[in-house]
């Protein structure tokens, strides 16, 4: 592979950045091989020892990501910034996806107690409804109580929503600055 | 070597060269996979993400031959940075050698 097919398929990878950041960072690699090739390289080896562009190219775009969404923290840079780390390679999927996916089942069942609780009287006025004869008054009161409790619940899983998400992008931007990601060398 | 966490190493390693003297990308990644075996592509990407962290700024200078070369250094708070991997990394050091040598045992 030489200087062209080397940048060509990096630029490729890079399609989710911004034209202006894609020419800077071709720039950067162009010098990289002019160098090379003055200090008597061929464009071959110099595009050896770079690596694979394509891996090059997705470490670029987490990191980008995990940029984005410390910029600007919403969901959708948040699941961006998630799936680009745990693309950079096998391990990644084990210790990034791993632990997103038991912290999001204990985030959903919080939040599913805290709507079941919220929901309870609904419940039973539907049971009173159906069946008026076996309509009991502490059914109601307990039920509004649940209400509460649910209320309570869903108000604190708002902030252990929120901050294990932060957590997670601190972890996003440990993991792309300390973790290979599937490189050869590196 | 094939360690999942050389990259980290690698970090110290520019920050640590980059403290001597201002240098442009090429010359960085020869200085270290000289002693260490790295895919130099990789120093391209860390010297991004300490650009934008303000840990290093860039700057253009004419080179003898060709084209203007981009360098980087090191900016105060990269200093500082430096400082802490540094005493990170000899406390790191220093723990798992004394458990090689047995001493803790």
């Amino acid at each position: 592979m030489g200087k062209d097919q080397f940048l060509f398929r990096l630029k490729k990878a890079l399609k989710s950045f911004p034209v202006e950041e894609q020419n800077d960072i071709l720039n950067d690699y162009e010098e990289y091989f002019s160098n090379g090739v003055k200090d008597g390289k061929t464009e071959e080896e110099i595009a050896a020892s770079l690596g694979s562009p394509e891996q090059l190219g997705k470490e670029l775009t987490a990191m980008h990501h995990v940029e984005n969404v410390e910029g600007r923290n919403t969901t959708s840079n948040f699941f961006r910034a998630l799936w680009a780390v745990i693309g950079l390679g096998f391990f990644n999927l084990v210790i990034v996806l791993g632990p997103f996916l038991a912290l999001a089942s204990i985030i959903i069942a919080g939040w599913i107690v805290s709507i079941t609780f919220v929901l309870a009287p609904v419940g039973v006025l539907i049971n009173t409804v159906l069946y008026p004869e076996i309509f009991a008054a502490y059914n109601m009161f307990f039920s509004i109580g649940l209400t509460g409790l649910g209320l309570l619940i869903g108000i604190s899983m708002y902030y252990v929503t929120i901050w294990i998400k932060n957590k997670f992008i601190q972890y996003f931007k440990f993991n792309v600055r300390m973790v290979k990601g599937g490189m050869n060398h590196v | 070597m094939n360690v999942q966490f050389k990259k980290g190493v690698l970090e110290l390693c520019v920050l640590v060269l980059l403290d001597q003297k201002a240098q442009y990308g090429y010359e960085l990644a020869q200085n270290i996979s000289n002693q260490i075996e790295i895919s130099e592509g990789a120093v391209y990407p860390l010297l991004r993400r300490l650009t934008k962290d303000g840990l290093a700024t860039t700057y253009l200078q004419e080179s003898s031959e060709g084209p203007p070369r981009k360098y980087y250094k090191l900016t105060p708070s990269g200093s500082g940075h430096l400082q802490e991997l540094l005493k990170e990394w000899q406390m790191f050091t220093n723990g798992v050698n004394q458990l090689i040598e047995g001493k803790e045992l």
